[in-house]
C-alpha cells in the first residue's frame, strides 16, 4: 500500500494545473491521507487485498463535448468478499466497474488514476491481448438482461462449453461434463437435458442462472454483477440473490454487486459503497450504512423508503433531481438537493472524512467545525420521527362502489391458439380508495388495468361497470368522451410515455384539444402552466421538448397529462418502478397530494410491495390471470392466507441487514393446486377477505383466519 | 495515523475553513431541479452525423450539379438536342470542347441530349418516388393499424414480389404503348407493396408504444395520432425510402429501354441512349460509356447518400 503512494500521479485536474507549489503541497498531502483513511479498514477485511482503484477518472466525448463519468473515485475490493455499490442512474456504478475489465464505451476513456490488479497497473492497458488475460478470466461480469450475453441460435450447453475450451484448452468432452457440473451447481434441473436447450426456451431467472454459470466458468476471482437481479420477479430474485451467495462462499470469489435497490443491498452485501454523481461519498459495512449512515444522500436515501414512511404522512422526499453528465459540479455535488446544506457544500468539494476504521464519508458534516450544526440536525430528526401517528384505515362501511368487474377476460391470440392473460376476474374498486394490484410479469395485471381502460375492446370479455353503466363493448361517442374525462392512466416508463417530437406544451395539452377544454389560447395555457407548478415543475419547461428531461420529470409530466383532465379515477400502471430511488418518494407523495386534493380514485398496479403497503388501502394479489387474494392493506400484511401470496411476501427485499440475513423463503409452486375435480371459486372467506381456492382449501384458509 | 506530526498540521490547517461556511444555506428548488440537459436536437444531430462523412458533402455537391444542369441546361445553352444532321462530316465525332460527349450517328450532341435525357428520367423517377413511398405509406399505416387487413395484404405481396420484376415490367410495357405514362404505371403499380410493407413493420413497432396508448386514453382522434405522433418519427424513413427509390426507378427505366421496350425512339432518356450506344459500341464506345457514366454517377450517389443518411438518422449513431 505504501510503496504505491509514492509513486501516485496527481489525477485531479485541479491539482496538475495549480501553479501554487503550496496548493500542489497541500493537494498531494490531502491525497495521502484519503490513502491512509482507504487503509485503515484493511485489517477489518476477510482477505487480501485484490483490485485497488485509485482516483480513477472517466470521460466521455459526446457530440463534441467532454463528460466527466468519473470524478476521480477510489476503490478496494478485498478477497472473499461482496461489496455492494449503490446509486442512481447515471451515477456511474456501471461505468466504473467497466473500467474493471476494459469494457467502456468506444468513446470513453480512462483519464487518470489507477487500477492495480495482481500488481499491474491495468489503466495503463492500451490493447485487447492485455484486456483478454484479465476480463472472463479473473473478472468476469454478469450484466441485467441476461439475453445480451446470450446468443439466441446457439445451445446454452456449447456457450458455455465453449468458454471453457477456449480458456482452458479442454477437449469438447471434458468441457460438456464441466458444463453439466456447472449448470447443477446454478441449480438448473436436469442439466443434461438443458444443455441442448436455447435461450429461448428458459424463463428469465433461468437465463440468469446459465449466464451466471457463464461467468463462473473460470473461476474469476472477482465477479462483478451488474443489476443482475432488476429485470427479474421479486420472487425470482430472492433465489438468484440466494445462489451469487452460496457460489461466492463456494467459490471464495470477490463478488462486486452493483443496485438500486437498497433491498438487496441489506441482502448481499458485506460491504457497501454509496456512490453519487460519480464519486463514492459513503464506504463502510452493511451495517454502518444502514444503521448510522453519515452522508446527507445516504441518509436521505434510507429515510425515503416506503417502508420507513408513515401511512397518510407525507414520505421523506429527496429534492429535486440526480445531476446529469452535463452538469457542472462544484462542492458536494449532492448540495442543491439537500435542504441543510451548508455554505461550504457549495463551494468546495469535501474531503473524505473517518468516521470508523471501516466506514468513512466524503461530507463536511463530519468536520469539527460542524459539529453543533451536525448535533442540531441529528436531534430535529429524532423529534421528526417521534410525532407521526398513522392515519387511520380507510372506512369502508359506507364506501360507494365506483368501478365494478365481474368476470372479466382478456384474450390474446399467439400464433394459432389464444391465450387468456385475463380469467375470470371480480372485484370493486369504491370511491376514493386506492386498490392495488400487485403480481409478477406476465400476471396479468397491466392487462387489467388497460381492459378496464378500454384500450383492449375486441377481445375482452365480462362486465365492467363505472358510476353504474357498463362501459365495456361498443359505446357512443358521447359516452367515450365522458370515459375520456373521467378516467385516466399513468404509464410505467417515462422514457417511452412522452412523445419525443413534441413539445411538453402539446404533450399536456393533447386532451384539452381533443374536446375543447379550454376557452381561449390564454386560458390553455394557464391551465398548463397550473398544472405544470402543480406537480413541482416550473412554467418554463412548457417550451421544452422530453429529452430535456429527467426520468423523474418526465414521469410528473405524464402525470399532469392526465390530471389535466381533472379525472376521478386513475389507473397508475407501475408508475415507480422504473424511476431512481431518490424521485420514488417524490412521485409517491405526489399521488397521494393529488389523492387527497382532487378526490381521485387508484388503481395502482405494482409488483413492489414495500411501495404498495404505503400507498393503498387494499391489495389484490394476482398470479397467472387469476385474482388469488384481496384483502385491506395491513390485514394481508399481517395474515396473509394464499400460499402464494406468502411465497410473495417472504421475498419482498426489507433494507435492514439483520433482517435481510435471516429471512427464509417460501417456496411456492402451483402443483399444490388439485383443482381436477373440485373447481376453486373466489370467495369472500371474512368480510372484505376475499380469496381463491376450492372447497377443501377454503376450509383451511378459514381454519387459518380464524386462528 | 502514520503521517508525520508536522505534515499533519499543515493537513488539518488546510482542511480548517471560514466558520462562517459551516452554516446553513438557502434551499432553491429550482436549483435541485437543474439536471444538467444536453443541447440535444434530433435533426440537428442527424444532420451533423450526415454531413461530418467528406464523401457525403463532395456526393452531395455531385447531385446538386447533375440537378441543376438536368433542369437549367436549356437556360445555358442553345444546342438543339433533337438536330439532325445531314453533313455525315458530323457523325460520330469523338469528344471535343464542341461536342464534350461527341455525336451520335445522327450528328446530335451527345452532352446536351445527357441532360435532357437526365432530366426526363429524373422526373419520371420523382414521380416514382412520390408514389411508391406516399401509397406505400398510407397503405403501410392502414395495414399496421388494422389487424384484419393483415391475410389479404400479405398474399398481394407474396404474389407481386414473387413474380420477376423485369417480367412484369416487360410484361405491362409490352401491353401498352410505350409513353411516359405506361412506364409509369408499370413501376408504381409494383413499388409500393415493398414500401407498404417496410413502413408497416415501423409502424407496428411504434404503434403500441406508450405514448401512443396515452393518446388513446386522452380520445386523441386518429388524424392526429397520425400527424403528431406517427410521421414524425418515421419521416427520415420517409426521405430515405424516396432517396433509395430515385436510383430504382432510373435503372429500371434505362432496363427497359435497353431491352426496346421502354420509351418511344425519339423519346430522349438515358435508356433511349445507352441503348443507341449499344448499336455502335464496337465503332464508338463512347457513346455508350458516357451516358452510362452519368448514370452510374447518378445511381451511386443518391444510393449511398440514402444508406448514408438512413445510419445518420438513427440516434444511435449520435456520438
Amino acid at each position: 500500500m505504501k510503496k504505491k503512494l509514492k509513486s501516485m500521479e496527481p489525477a485531479d485536474n485541479s491539482a496538475v494545473l495549480s501553479d501554487d507549489p503550496a496548493a500542489q503541497e497541500e493537494a498531494d498531502l490531502l491525497r495521502a491521507y484519503e490513502q491512509e483513511i482507504f487503509a485503515r479498514s484493511e485489517k477489518h477485511h476477510n482477505g487480501p487485498l485484490l483490485l485497488s482503484a485509485r482516483d480513477v477518472v472517466v470521460r466521455f466525448n459526446l457530440r463534441g463535448q467532454e463528460l466527466t463519468a468519473i470524478r476521480s473515485t477510489s476503490l478496494d475490493v478485498y478477497e472473499g468478499e461482496t461489496l455492494a455499490i449503490v446509486g442512481e442512474s447515471g451515477s456511474g456504478k456501471s461505468v466504473f466497474t467497466k473500467t474493471f475489465i476494459g469494457m467502456l464505451d468506444k468513446n470513453g476513456r480512462i483519464d487518470g488514476g489507477e487500477l492495480f490488479f495482481h500488481g499491474e497497473d491495468m489503466a495503463k492497458y492500451t490493447t485487447e491481448e492485455q484486456w483478454l488475460k484479465v476480463r472472463g478470466k479473473k473478472i468476469a461480469m454478469v450484466f441485467q438482461d441476461p439475453m445480451t450475453s446470450l446468443n439466441p441460435v446457439r445451445t446454452i450447453g456449447e456457450q458455455i462449453a465453449e468458454v471453457i475450451m477456449w480458456h482452458f484448452g479442454k477437449s469438447h468432452e471434458e468441457a460438456k461434463a464441466e458444463t453439466i457440473e456447472l449448470l447443477k451447481k446454478v441449480g438448473i434441473h436436469d442439466p443434461e437435458k438443458r444443455y441442448k436447450q436455447y435461450p429461448g426456451e428458459f424463463s428469465g431467472g433461468m437465463r440468469q442462472r446459465v449466464v451466471i454459470a457463464t461467468a463462473i466458468a473460470c473461476r474469476p476471482e472477482i465477479l462483478i454483477c451488474d443489476e443482475p437481479t432488476t429485470a427479474l420477479d421479486v420472487t425470482v430474485q430472492a433465489q438468484v440473490l440466494d445462489l451469487i451467495k452460496s457460489l461466492q462462499k463456494e467459490l471464495k470469489m470477490s463478488v462486486v454487486f452493483i443496485t438500486h435497490d437498497l433491498g438487496v443491498v441489506a441482502n448481499i452485501a458485506d460491504w457497501v459503497a454509496v456512490m453519487y454523481a460519480g464519486k463514492i461519498v459513503e464506504y463502510g459495512t452493511a451495517n454502518e450504512i444502514f444503521k448510522s449512515p453519515e452522508h446527507p444522500y445516504t441518509k436521505a436515501l434510507l429515510r425515503s423508503l416506503p417502508q420507513l414512511g408513515t401511512k397518510g404522512h407525507d414520505l421523506y422526499s429527496i429534492q429535486g433531481t440526480p445531476p446529469s453528465l452535463f452538469k457542472q459540479i462544484t462542492g458536494d455535488a449532492f448540495a442543491p438537493r439537500n435542504t441543510d446544506a451548508m455554505k461550504i457544500d457549495f463551494e468546495e468539494e469535501p474531503p473524505v472524512f473517518p468516521v470508523t476504521d471501516t466506514h468513512w464519508a466524503r461530507t463536511w458534516l463530519l468536520s469539527p467545525q460542524a459539529e453543533s450544526y451536525r448535533a442540531s440536525l441529528l436531534a430535529r430528526d429524532a423529534e421528526q420521527q417521534k410525532n407521526a401517528v398513522p392515519e387511520t384505515p380507510f372506512d369502508y362501511t359506507n364506501a360507494e362502489k365506483l368501478i365494478t368487474v365481474r368476470d372479466l377476460t382478456v384474450r390474446f391470440k399467439m400464433g394459432g391458439s389464444t391465450f387468456k392473460a385475463v380469467n375470470g376476474v371480480s372485484f370493486d374498486i369504491f370511491k376514493g380508495e386506492t386498490l392495488s394490484l400487485v403480481g409478477e410479469s406476465g400476471s396479468g395485471k397491466t392487462t387489467i388495468g388497460r381492459a378496464i381502460m378500454r384500450i383492449y375492446t375486441g377481445n375482452v370479455g365480462g362486465e365492467v361497470t363505472f358510476k353504474g353503466s357498463k362501459i365495456t363493448g361498443k359505446l357512443s361517442r358521447q359516452d367515450k368522451k365522458k370515459l375520456h374525462m373521467e378516467m385516466q392512466m399513468i404509464f410505467q416508463d417515462p422514457m417511452a410515455s412522452l412523445n419525443e417530437r413534441a413539445k411538453v406544451d402539446y404533450i399536456i395539452s393533447e386532451g384539452l384539444y381533443n374536446y375543447h377544454l379550454y376557452e381561449s389560447e390564454e386560458d390553455r395555457v394557464a391551465k398548463v402552466e397550473n398544472i405544470l407548478t402543480e406537480v413541482g415543475l416550473t412554467s418554463e419547461f412548457i417550451s421544452r421538448f422530453p429529452h430535456e428531461f429527467s426520468g423523474g420529470q418526465r414521469q410528473r409530466i405524464g402525470i399532469a397529462r392526465s390530471l389535466v383532465m381533472n379525472p376521478d379515477f386513475l389507473v397508475a400502471d407501475e408508475p415507480i418502478s422504473a424511476l431512481d430511488v431518490s424521485i420514488r418518494a417524490q412521485v409517491i407523495n405526489l399521488l397521494n397530494k393529488m389523492k387527497k386534493e382532487r378526490s381521485l380514485t387508484y388503481l395502482f398496479i405494482a409488483h413492489d410491495l414495500s411501495a404498495v403497503r404505503f400507498i393503498s388501502d387494499r391489495i389484490a394479489v394476482i398470479h397467472k390471470g387469476h385474482l388469488v387474494e384481496l384483502a385491506p392493506c395491513e390485514e394481508l400484511f399481517a395474515h396473509p392466507l394464499h400460499p402464494y401470496t406468502k411465497a410473495l411476501l417472504s421475498a419482498v427485499p426489507y433494507p435492514d441487514p439483520d433482517s435481510e440475513r435471516n429471512k427464509v423463503l417460501i417456496p411456492y409452486d402451483p402443483a399444490m393446486h388439485d383443482y381436477s375435480s373440485d373447481k376453486p371459486v373466489w370467495t369472500e372467506i371474512t368480510p372484505g377477505h376475499f380469496i381463491y381456492g376450492n372447497t377443501k382449501e377454503l376450509e383451511g384458509y378459514r381454519r387459518e383466519a380464524e386462528a | 495515523m502514520n503521517l508525520p506530526e508536522n505534515k499533519l498540521r499543515t493537513l488539518q490547517k488546510s482542511l480548517e475553513k471560514d466558520p462562517a461556511l459551516f452554516t446553513p444555506a438557502a434551499f432553491s428548488l429550482a436549483e435541485s431541479e437543474k439536471t444538467g440537459a444536453s443541447n440535444y436536437s434530433y435533426w440537428k444531430s442527424t444532420l451533423r452525423t450526415f454531413f461530418r462523412s467528406k464523401s457525403v458533402v463532395v456526393l452531395c455537391a455531385v447531385v446538386a450539379a447533375i440537378l441543376v444542369m438536368s433542369f437549367l441546361y436549356p437556360l445555358f445553352s442553345s444546342v438543339d438536342p433533337t438536330k439532325v444532321s445531314i453533313n455525315p462530316l458530323d457523325w460520330n465525332h469523338r469528344p471535343s470542347l464542341e461536342h464534350p460527349f461527341g455525336t451520335d450517328g445522327l450528328g446530335r450532341d451527345i452532352f446536351a441530349r445527357a441532360w435532357y435525357g437526365c432530366r426526363n428520367s429524373f422526373i419520371l423517377a420523382f414521380c416514382i418516388a412520390l408514389s411508391d413511398v406516399g401509397i406505400g405509406m398510407i397503405m403501410g399505416a392502414l395495414w399496421g393499424y388494422n389487424k384484419k387487413l393483415d391475410p389479404i395484404m400479405i398474399e398481394i405481396y407474396n404474389i407481386m414480389t414473387n413474380v420477376p420484376s423485369t417480367v412484369y415490367l416487360v410484361l405491362l410495357a409490352y401491353i401498352m404503348n410505350t409513353s411516359y405514362l405506361t412506364l409509369f404505371i408499370s413501376m408504381a403499380s409494383r413499388g409500393w407493396i415493398v414500401e407498404a410493407r417496410f413502413f408497416r413493420n415501423r409502424i407496428l413497432s411504434i404503434r403500441d408504444a406508450e405514448y401512443n396508448i396515452a393518446s388513446q386514453c386522452l380520445g386523441t382522434p386518429m388524424r392526429r395520432i397520425a400527424t403528431r405522433n406517427i410521421i414524425p418519427h418515421i419521416i427520415s424513413l420517409i426521405i430515405m425510402e424516396a432517396a433509395l427509390c430515385i436510383p430504382y426507378s432510373i435503372g429500371s427505366e434505362v432496363f427497359l429501354g435497353f431491352v426496346g421496350v421502354g420509351m418511344p425512339v425519339d423519346a430522349i432518356t438515358l435508356g433511349n441512349m445507352v441503348n443507341h450506344g449499344r448499336a455502335s459500341f464496337t465503332l464508338h464506345p463512347y457513346q455508350m460509356l458516357l451516358p452510362a457514366a452519368v448514370l452510374c454517377i447518378i445511381t451511386i450517389a443518391f444510393y449511398f447518400l440514402g444508406n448514408k443518411f438512413a445510419d445518420a438518422s438513427d440516434p444511435r449513431n449520435h456520438v
